[in-house]
Formats: C-alpha cells, structure tokens, sequence
C-alpha cells in the first residue's frame, strides 16, 4: 500500500497540474518530492509486487511529469520521464491510460525534431498497434504525417500542420521543428539555386521579415546582394578532383602481392 | 568407452542403406557416430548426425523413439527409466511382441554401459521434437525442454555444444507453440552469457539468433539493435545459423533506414540460405524483404526473381508494387495507383510485416519520378512535374525536387525566375570512384579466396602418413639413383668394353 504522504503528494500534484493556468513551479517541486517518495515506496521501478493500483498512482504520477516538463520546455527532462514510463506501458497490465498515446506522439516528434530518424522508425514499429491503425490514432498520425512530408520535401504541408496538432503539448514543438525544416529548405537552396530575389527566399523560408531572413542569411554564410536584391549561394561541389595517386598505386601493389600468394 | 569398439559403418556404406534403414536403427547410427565424435573429439561427426535431424524427425514417433531408448541402455539404467516416463506407455499388444521378441533374438546385444550423456541430450531432443507434432504435448515438451536445459548445464561438456545448439532451438519452439515466446527470453540471455564464457561458439550463434527472432517477433527493435551491437557473432558458427542472423540484421537495418546494410546483409543471407527447395519458407521471407530493401534504394529488383518457382505466388503482391513503381512518371496518376496496390494487399504485407517499410516507398515513387524526368528532360517546368507526378501544389514541386538536387538523386538545379528545373548531363564514368568500386570488389573476392583456403579441412595426424609416404618416395629415390648409378656403371662398362 503506498504511505500516507504519497498519497497527499498525489491529490495535490493533480490539483496544481489541473489548475489552469498551471502551476509549473509548485507541479515541479511537488514532482521531485513525490519521486522521492516513489523509489521509498519501491514504486519507481517496480519489481513486479506492487499492487496494481499503486502502479496506476506511479504511472500518473510520471505522466504528469511528462507533461509538466514539456510545459516547462525541458525536453531532457521529457526523455527522462518516458523512459521511465516505458516500463509502465510494455511489461505490466494496466488498465491502458489515456494520456499514453498522445505521449508516445510526442515522444515520436522529439525524435523527428532532433533528427534521429532511425530511433523514430524503430520507435513507430514497436508501437503496439496494427500498422492498418495508425493513421486512424490522431496522435500518431500527426508525427506519422510530418514525417512522411519531411522525407518527401513537401515543406509547405508541415508548415501548415504546425497548427493542426492533436493536443496542447504538441504546440511546444511546433517552433523547433520549424527550426528544423528551416534549416533542411536552406541547405537544400545552396545546392539547387545560384541565386534567388531576397523576397522569394523569404517565402520559400517562411520568414514574415526581412530582418529576420538578413540574419538567418549571415548565420549560413550567405552573399546578400541588397542593391540587386539578390542572394547569392556559394557553390562548394566545384573542386578540381584530384587523382589519389598514393592510393591507387597500394592497392594495385596490394593486388599484386594477392595475386602472387594465388599462383 | 562401451562404443569404440563398434565402429559406425564408412559413410559411402551408410549412405546406400539409409534408404532402407529404418528410423530406430538410423537413430542407433548416429548414437555410434556421436560416441565416436565425444571419443575422438571431433566435432564434424556430431554434425553429420544432426544434419540428418530434420528428415528423422519425419518419420520419429513414440514407438520409435521407445524402441530406440531400449536398445541402446542397459534395462537398469536410471536414465533409460527417466527417458521412457517422457513417452506415452506402451500398449498391450506392443507390450507382448516385446518381451516375446526380445529375449529370443540375441541379435541386438543389449549394451552393458550406459552410454554419454551426449547421446541423452540426443535422444531428448528427438523427444521434444517428437512433442511439437501434437497439440496436446506442448505443455510437456516446455517442461522436457527446460529439464534438459537444466542437465545440459549441470553437464558442462564440449563436446555437446552442438546438440546444445539444436536443444536451444528446440527450446524455442516449444515456448512458441506454447504460446509464451516473451518467458523464454531470460533464459536465452542467461545461456548466452554462459555460453559466451565457455567459448562455446555453436551454443552463441544459436542463441543470438534465437533472442533476435524473440525481441523481432514482438518488435522490439531497439533491444534487438542494442543486442547486436553488444554480442560478437561467432565467426565458426554453420551456415544456416549465419543465414539466420544475416536475414535478421537486415531487418534491424531496415527499419533504421540503412538500406545499403540492409541490401548486403540480406545477400548474404540468401548467399547461405539453404537450397530453395529444402528451406522455401526462409527463402520466401529474405526475399520479401529483400525486393522491399531494393525498392527503397531506388532500383529495380530483378525481374527472374519473380518467376522463380518458389517465389512466384509468395512474391506476387511485392510484384504488384513493383510494377507500379516503375511505370511511375511513365504514366500519370501513380502515385494514386500505388496507394490502390498498398491497400489490396495490406493483411499480406501486415503479416509479413514490411507494411510500414512499403508505406515509406511513397517518398520513392516520388523520388523514381522525379530522376526519370531529369533524365529525359533537359528543361522542365515545374508546373509539369507537379501534373506529372500528381503533386498538390507547384509550391511542393519546388521543395521536392530542391530536396531531390540536395540528397543527390538527379543533378540540376532550379531557375526560380522562370519556374523551371534544368537538368545536367550525365556525368563521365571515369573518376576516383571507378577505383574505389574495383577496389570493393576485387577485396571482395580475395576474401572470399581466402576464406575458401581457410574452410579446407585437414584430417588429424593425415600428414603423419602423408609424411611417411614421402620418406618411402625419398628412399626409392634413393635407391633408384643408386641403381642408376650403379647402371650406369654398367653401361659405362658395357659401353667401354664394347668400345
């Protein structure tokens, strides 16, 4: 059974975290002290004999945790928080919760936002859906979705998706992905163009300002031509190739001794 | 030992009579062949025992296996009463015609020892395997396979570390039939940590793969990947087992989006794959998986690959998507056809669990697309790529093939005044690539030269005779010189006499 103190901690953590606005700071204290109380009770990383109610407690307590470290922008402290949940969702029998699909979302975009695509389709395939099913949970289908246009290069959708996300939370993301499509556009601008009208790459980037793009424009280390109102990309791929002559000449001695050792 | 002295038969004999052989006497072989190999400490005997496992396990079953248990343990052993409880008792009848039978005919001496425990370790695993073919025995074949587990380890013997291999795997299956594939798992990853310890390289490459399938199976990506990464694949471990874990890797690859792993570990898995025929169902699955894998990569799977007798219906939906793929911006509207195809054979590619791996070719039919017009089109709009290849809006076009110039799929660039992409020739073929490709290739097959000369097997102590040979050579030699000598002597004196 879990001690008095959790219990309060407990009624007074879904009170802060459902007040509105919430309380981050109160949420946060609350969170370290019931963690605390959490390893105490043995609940943290349950063993297998804990009651089945004092895990459902233990799995909302880690979800508003989760939650609450979106809102307080610390995505760290997201990861931390998942990962201790993972346990909760895969190898016990719980009652299913209805906050673990639109966590498993946003754990799913935190991937796609730092670019680690390999661990985002791992992630998706060890969902415990049907593939069929996917596209009809919405909180999947949002990072599903933005995936799938980021891979195509269909930038213009995700852009517009950044307001159709499923819940509250997704929002928080909207800005560092669109960090990152912003960088992904621009490369991909060096390499295809030579030069473009400052006003065009101000659209293709999704810039409202000028200003804003000039500087964006001096962190990639852009030419701006402001009299002909062009920017200019510098070209890299122009190289003189070189012959590897060192190389070469090992490997066809390196063949030469092989073909010795045959013969 | 009780066995030496009864030599197995040469294997040029044994391959006439297995034909007629019956199962129990086949079964009384291969326990003289497993004593030799524990006696002489050769492994390769063992082997060939078990490579006959899966067309004896065909034809195994209780009276079988009974008969064979009795005519190779003395009547008090303990073991042989221990193995006999595992099996059904006999009835009435059999009863009878064996102790009438057995007393009178003097035939099969029954043995006095009790022979290595090797042989017991056998004789269960013809036992477990026998369970799997009933329904109603899976419950027993769980408890026999972890009873034999349990001995196997008190036993500690080397040379029982193939049969282990074979026990492990008929472990698996039992958990699998039973339904409770996810209990086995601690198990396997106690015993591949023991069997790392022990160098016992047969044991390990047959767990690694047993706890690939388990975490593949649930789809548990991240540990399989974790799993590889923290394990060293035996380098001695059989083909099939290789084949396996090659097919496996592949899979892990594939999902993290490295096609080109993905593409050579899935050649060698059908590299090793046993025949087509003999094994259809692992041919079938590095196949599906296989055509997938190239997919993504942008090519096009070879077409005979389809009328392949074994792969023909198995392959038929990937077929299907493959021939959209290629008449992709051939033919308008493919992109809508391919969704068609997804759709008509989800539960196939659900089962076979490479749907969410085809969804990701969507990108691919774009990407096919958009080289195909750069490569027919030196000068295009974008408006006309966006008609062509069903995009929604001429906004995308331009990120597309702006991505498509930047990931290296065509060579061009954007004229964004006039809306059009500009496509440049091909490239020459001549550059430092060129060498590095040879380069690939030629090391490719050294290695595979020097493996070939690594593979060879030399029989102990045959250089013994081979050297006692070459002493003979030596001394006749010798001996001829001399009386060559001596003739010429001879002749010499013939030739001066005569002279």
């Amino acid at each position: 059974m879990a001690s008095r103190q959790l219990q309060t901690l407990y009624k007074d953590l879904q009170r802060a975290f459902d007040a509105r606005p919430t309380d981050l700071k109160k949420c946060g204290i609350l969170l370290a002290q019931l963690k605390i109380s959490l390893v105490e009770t043995g609940l943290l990383l349950p063993n297998g004999d804990a009651s089945l109610n004092d895990m459902v407690i233990a799995r909302d307590i880690l979800e508003i945790g989760a939650f609450w470290s979106i809102r307080a922008k610390d995505v760290p402290a997201f990861d931390r928080y998942f990962s201790q949940l993972h346990t909760f969702y895969t190898d016990y029998s719980l009652p299913p919760s209805k906050r673990e699909f639109p966590l498993r979302g946003l754990n799913l975009i935190r991937l796609l936002i730092q670019n680690r695509i390999a661990d985002f389709h791992t992630t998706l395939e060890s969902l415990p859906l049907p593939a069929d099913e996917i596209n009809l949970n919405p909180y999947i289908r949002h990072p599903v979705n933005l995936e799938r246009w980021l891979m195509e290069g269909s930038y213009s959708k995700v852009w517009n998706a950044r307001e159709e996300a499923p819940a509250e939370e997704y929002k928080f993301f909207v800005d560092s992905l669109m960090g990152t499509i912003r960088n992904e556009i621009a490369s991909c601008e060096e390499v295809a163009y030579e030069s473009l009208p400052i006003k065009d790459v101000a659209t293709l980037l999704f810039f409202s300002s000028q200003s804003e793009l000039l500087k964006y424009a001096q962190e990639r280390g852009w030419q701006v031509d402001l009299s002909a109102g062009l920017i200019r990309f510098a070209r890299k791929n122009d190289e003189q190739m070189e012959i590897p002559k060192q190389k070469l000449i090992a490997a066809n001695l390196a063949y030469a001794r092989e073909l010795e050792q045959i013969v | 030992m009780a066995s030496t002295d009864t030599k197995p038969p040469k294997p040029e004999e044994k391959k006439d009579e297995e034909r007629k052989l019956t199962p129990t006497a086949e079964i009384k072989i291969n326990i003289a062949f497993i004593e030799r190999a524990v006696a002489e400490l050769e492994p390769r005997f063992t082997h060939r025992v078990l490579r006959s496992l899966t067309a004896l396990r065909k034809r195994t079953n209780d009276k079988v296996l009974r008969d064979a248990i009795e005519e190779n343990y003395p009547a008090e052993s303990t073991v042989k009463a221990k193995l006999l409880s595992w099996l059904p008792p006999a009835t009435e009848a059999e009863m009878d015609i064996d102790s009438t039978v057995q007393p009178e005919s003097t035939l099969p001496p029954k043995p006095t020892f009790d022979p290595v425990p090797e042989v017991e370790i056998y004789l269960r695993l013809l036992i477990i395997h026998y369970f799997h073919t009933s329904k109603e025995n899976y419950a027993k074949s769980i408890q026999l396979s972890s009873e034999t587990v349990d001995k196997m380890l008190a036993l500690n013997r080397r040379s029982m570390d193939p049969i282990a291999a074979k026990i492990w795997f008929a472990v698996e299956r039992s958990y699998e039939l039973g339904g409770e594939l996810a209990d086995a798992r601690p198990l396997f990853l106690a015993a591949q940590r023991t069997a790392a310890l022990r160098h016992d390289d047969d044991t390990q490459a047959s767990l690694i793969n047993r706890l690939l399938r388990s975490y593949l199976h649930y789809n548990l990506y991240d540990q399989a990947d974790k799993l590889v990464s923290k394990t060293t694949f035996p380098i001695s471990a059989s083909s099939p087992q290789f084949a396996r874990y090659h097919y496996f890797l592949g899979r892990i690859k594939a999902v993290q989006l490295n096609y080109t792993t993905a593409h050579t570990n899935l050649q060698a898995a059908i590299r090793r794959a046993p025949p087509a025929k003999t094994a259809p169902g692992f041919y079938q699955a590095v196949h599906k998986l296989f055509v997938v894998v190239e997919l993504l990569m942008g090519d096009i799977p070879d077409r005979s690959i389809f009328r392949h007798p074994v792969l023909e219906k198995a392959l038929a939906a990937y077929f299907d998507i493959v021939k959209v793929i290629q008449l992709s911006a051939v033919r308008t509207g493919s992109l809508s056809e391919f969704q068609a195809t997804l759709t008509k054979h989800a539960t196939q590619f659900e089962a076979d669990k490479t749907y969410t791996l085809i969804v990701r070719l969507r990108q691919n039919v774009i990407k096919t697309g958009i080289r195909r017009l750069s490569l027919s089109y030196s000068r295009i709009s974008l408006r006309d790529i966006c008609l062509k290849l069903h995009l929604d809006s001429e906004e995308d076009a331009e990120y597309i093939v702006g991505k498509a110039i930047r990931d290296g799929v065509i060579d061009g660039r954007i004229i964004h005044e006039k809306g059009w992409m500009e496509c440049e020739g091909r490239k020459n073929g001549y550059g430092p690539d060129v060498s590095e490709v040879y380069m690939r290739r030629i090391s490719y097959c050294m290695d595979l030269h020097n493996q070939s000369v690594k593979a060879m097997r030399y029989p102990l102590d045959a250089h013994r005779k081979e050297l006692a040979a070459a002493e003979g050579a030596r001394e006749r030699e010798r001996e001829l010189a001399k009386e060559i000598q001596e003739g010429d002597l001879d002749e010499d004196d013939d030739g001066l006499g005569g002279f």
